[in-house]
């Protein structure tokens, strides 16, 4: 099975799915590219032969999030609290994005993400929602929302403070600083730094090596199954 | 006994019982009174810390012994101060202990129900009840059990041993250890750097969102994520047309 979408796409071989964000520069999570995602999470639902899923980007960088102010401009007739027509409608929008977030998450098969370059905001939510994250030397992560007098609406709370507790998700969410591979590893929101150009071969190479019998909540123990071998590239 | 003071919008309690700060009573200091103190100055953070040498070395037996005379009164004291520290908890702004020397029972209590704990070298942590024939009463074994093995929570509630602050680390009964400055100055510039300039509504919801993933499904806590986070974006769109409309 294969998919092209205008901002991603999708092509599944030998029982993974890969996923790739093709928008350059940057593949901005604009509202195509959430249309887009929800367009292939309803094709995935009991999409047959699929064993796992790595998400990777096409470019330099893996997503720089949101189009804050395309956003800003949905929001102001949005709202869970509004009744009227139009507000229904676009609730359902940010409601779509957060079930196709939920979707990676909850699914039985591992979804990996593969992160190369920038990954901030909701790009990171979207690889917060994965079970394993791998990524290059050169990534740089990041919940910057409150930066801009908003917050991370796409579970990147949750998610921070499961992975790192509670003082450090605070203090990455309040201040909305930007950090390195090596810091994202310390606080346990990567799994893994591999050389920048074999992150997705290594993502396929785990991918292959854990999909069998999965158990979404071993996840960790995957981890530790890792050999040295699984790390030699060519 | 219990100092309040405000710094930068930042509220600190100092337990002032020195020198080992005891805790004359559970609730050691009115819900009713603290909410009106935090609410009424718009505080954007909380620190709890000790006065002198000490963080708390909880409550003194005696006074434990002499509750003791009316069982029933002990009870309702004793959830007073249990409501006070699930008030502590499940505040909407960050709570932070800084803390130094001894930090025991009631006083370890406490602090486990701040967000962020953080302490110097010489601290010391333990549960020592079960030496006197008690068992910590407010909270203390069921915050341990949650971040750390049976083992490790029965080693220092039925063992009551003391630990350092590097042990205090791997238990997860502290976030940071600081050398070379007071816990005092370290929470009160780490507060400070992460509330400035942020609206108290914004920290508002980041605290509501980190207690809706304790609380509620995957699904729900995401609703409320959306709902809050949709709620800004129409204050900030608003507040960014009024600007663009000013500068015109």
């Amino acid at each position: 099975m294969k998919q092209e979408l205008r901002t991603l796409s999708f092509n599944l071989v030998s029982g993974i799915g890969h996923l790739e964000l093709n928008q350059l520069p940057a593949n901005k999570m604009n509202a195509q590219f959430f249309s887009d995602l929800k367009e292939l999470v309803d094709s995935l639902k009991g999409l047959k032969g699929l064993e796992a899923i790595v998400i990777s980007s096409t470019g330099r960088h893996f997503s720089s999030g949101a189009d804050l102010e395309e956003l800003l401009e949905l929001s102001m007739n949005s709202g869970m609290e509004h009744t009227d027509k139009k507000g229904l409608k676009d609730r359902n929008i940010f409601e779509t994005n957060y079930n196709s977030f939920l979707f990676f998450e909850g699914a039985e098969i591992p979804v990996i993400a593969a992160i190369r370059g920038v990954c901030i905001g909701s790009a990171f939510e979207f690889a917060l929602s994965c079970h394993f994250r791998f990524c290059g030397e050169d990534a740089v992560f990041g919940l910057p929302e409150t930066t801009f007098n908003l917050m991370p609406g796409l579970g990147g709370i949750r998610k921070t403070a499961a992975l790192c507790g509670k003082a450090k998700a605070i203090e990455l969410v309040l201040k909305g600083n930007t950090f390195g591979a090596s810091e994202a590893l310390l606080n346990h929101l990567v799994d893994r730094i591999v050389p920048r150009r074999n992150v997705v071969d290594f993502s396929f190479t785990f991918a292959r090596k854990i999909m069998k019998n999965y158990k979404k909540q071993k996840a960790p123990l995957y981890l530790q199954q890792i050999s040295s071998d699984d790390l030699i590239f060519n | 006994m219990i100092d309040r003071k405000i710094i930068d919008d930042i509220g600190i309690l100092t337990v002032e019982n020195p020198p080992q700060n005891y805790l004359l009573e559970p609730e050691f200091i009115p819900v009713s009174e603290l909410k009106g103190w935090i609410e009424g100055n718009q505080l954007k953070a909380l620190i709890i810390t000790g006065s002198g040498r000490h963080f708390s070395g909880g409550a003194k037996l005696e006074s434990v012994f002499a509750m003791t005379e009316s069982a029933e009164t002990m009870e309702t004291r004793m959830n007073k101060g249990k409501a006070l520290l699930g008030y502590l908890q499940d505040l909407n702004i960050p709570v932070a202990a800084a803390i130094k020397g001894i930090c025991f029972g009631g006083g370890l209590e406490i602090a486990l129900s701040c967000h962020i704990r953080i302490c110097s070298e010489n601290a010391l942590f333990a549960f020592p009840e079960a030496n006197q024939g008690l068992m910590p009463g407010l909270g203390g074994t069921f915050q341990l059990g949650i971040r750390n093995s049976l083992k490790d929570s029965l080693k220092m509630i039925l063992g009551g041993d003391m630990i350092n602050a590097e042990e205090a680390i791997l238990l997860k009964i502290v976030d940071t250890l600081v050398k070379d400055e007071e816990p005092l100055t370290y929470a009160l510039n780490f507060l400070r750097k992460i509330t400035e300039g942020r609206p108290l509504k914004i920290i508002n919801y980041v605290m509501q969102s980190l207690r809706n993933a304790r609380e509620l499904t995957s699904e729900e806590s995401m609703r409320e994520e959306t709902r809050m986070f949709c709620d800004l974006a129409r204050i900030e769109s608003v507040r960014r047309k009024n600007e663009s409309r000013e500068s015109e």
